[in-house]
């Protein structure tokens, strides 16, 4: 028989398990206010996010060095090849400088593409990511004091990366396009067919388009751009290139994995769009690089799409 | 003291969690820290407190993340919850008895995690929840837990955590 004392226990739990509910659905994803506790808290940590991600950055080598053994057989004779071909490389160019280079890359994207693209920027570190696996959110160091809203399109010199969803003072959350909640509306650049770009759980290297019309020539290599439908997404973003492409179980559509120019897995600064202006022209936007314009690239983890510092636009980055 | 000390240790867990854990994410899955202090917390005190702090550590992911408050929160207490039922039933000693434990404690959690999705209209594929999120996420989480578990015992035994409170 259950006791007088366990029937309160079942009762509370119950009580507990309804109000968790309740809260959960109050602030399920797409309320765009934060609650001012939620708020204080995020602003709290802000600054020990941003000292601890620092910290990481710099033990990267260090912490990943394990799981790096791993793969070292194969990755060993893959090495040896490139060692040669690099070391002819490095002859050429010297040593780089990789956090120079990356914040070159970004202030040669701010000066040169955003005024072709008609984008005005503001520039932000990656502080944290969301705890679990199920997700794909990111915060970065700027909020609305810096005149971040939700609903900004967040970009880096690589392509799209995704939108804010809310904002602190000090802080903003980024929802990737690699989260299963997130939807870009999205064409294939060369036969102008439309679908929607969406994020895969746990896939930080793979987005889906879905509804693409089926008779759509889809190659691997195409390139994927937003649409501009929608109104969310400004037109012309680089989001990836086809990798594979299936008809959809219904049979009504065809769907094609994406591989996203952006490397989610190494963010470290981003640029957000805070205001948009007419594009200046088709002419200029096919002189900018690959992929945000027609440079000639086909290598990944060559910063497709970067400009090298000191590049002139126009100039494919070879 | 000592609750006071566990809540300290779930958020330096959290906080490494949402910033160091990315580097060492294999295959976009990174482990469960809390879940780990959690599991540990529950093995060695019972369920009432591995419910408590459960339903604490996952409220304070929930508010790491800012939306579906209260997922991770309700989640976490029933892993807690049944991972202290083990407490007088299993050899404590063991590394590995631990590590299956925080195994099927991730599980649990995770699963749970996945059927409040689905109810609150977050549809994922079973089969990319399973075998993207849910299974690599035990299998990381509980490698880890043999990592830190010594550690949690000796503590608990005679260290900052040890208590003669029941």
């Amino acid at each position: 028989m259950i006791g007088r004392n366990n029937t309160r226990k079942i009762v509370l739990l119950g009580v507990l398990v309804i109000f968790m509910l309740t809260l959960m659905n109050y602030t399920r994803f797409g309320r765009i206010g934060v609650s001012p506790m939620e708020t204080a808290l995020k602003d709290l940590f802000a600054p020990v996010q941003g000292l601890v991600m620092n910290l990481g950055h710099r033990l990267r080598g260090l912490v990943s060095f394990p799981f790096a053994l791993v793969n070292m057989a194969d990755e060993n004779q893959l090495m040896r090849k490139r060692i040669t071909e690099l070391e002819g490389r490095l002859r050429q160019y010297g040593e780089l400088q990789s956090e120079n280079e990356r914040l070159k890359k970004l202030l040669d994207f701010k000066t040169v593409v955003a005024p072709v693209m008609g984008y005005d920027l503001a520039a932000a570190s990656v502080i944290g990511r969301e705890p679990g696996n199920w997700f794909g959110i990111i915060t970065i160091n700027k909020g609305a004091g810096d005149g971040l809203k939700p609903n900004m399109v967040v970009v880096n010199d690589q392509g799209l990366i995704g939108r804010i969803t809310s904002v602190s003072s000090h802080t903003a959350e980024v929802l990737l396009i690699t989260d299963p909640r997130s939807g870009v509306a999205a064409l294939i650049q060369e036969n102008r067919a439309p679908g929607m770009v969406e994020g895969v759980a746990s896939s930080p290297g793979r987005v889906r388009m879905v509804h693409v019309p089926i008779g759509t020539q889809v190659n691997k290599g195409q390139v994927v751009v937003t649409s501009g439908f929608g109104s969310l997404y400004p037109k012309g973003i680089p989001v990836g290139q086809v990798m594979e492409a299936d008809r959809e179980p219904s049979g009504l559509f065809m769907s094609a994995m994406i591989l996203p120019f952006v490397d989610f897995n190494r963010l470290e600064e981003v640029m957000v769009i805070t205001g948009t202006r007419s594009p200046q022209g088709e002419a200029k936007t096919a002189q900018l690089p690959y992929p945000w314009g027609e440079g000639k690239t086909d290598l990944r983890g060559r910063s497709p799409g970067a400009i090298r510092a000191n590049e002139r636009y126009g100039v494919a980055g070879r | 003291m000592r609750f006071y000390i566990l809540v300290l240790m779930i958020i330096i867990a959290l906080l490494i969690q949402v910033t160091l854990l990315n580097f060492i994410s294999i295959w976009g899955v990174k482990p469960d820290l809390v879940l780990i202090i959690v599991t540990f917390d529950a093995f060695l005190r019972g369920s009432r407190e591995g419910a408590l702090i459960g339903f604490l550590g996952g409220l304070f992911e929930d508010l790491a993340v800012g939306s579906y408050i209260g997922m991770n929160a309700l989640s976490m207490m029933a892993a807690g919850y049944l991972a202290g039922l083990t407490e007088s039933r299993l050899y404590k000693e063991s590394s590995l008895i631990v590590a299956f434990l925080v195994w099927v404690s991730s599980f649990t959690a995770q699963l749970i995690n996945y059927i409040l999705l689905s109810m609150m209209e977050v549809y994922i594929a079973p089969g990319v929840a399973f075998f993207n999120v849910i299974m690599p996420t035990a299998a990381y989480t509980a490698l880890l837990a043999l990592l830190f578990y010594r550690r949690f015992l000796r503590s608990n035994n005679k260290g900052l955590l040890y208590t003669d409170k029941i």
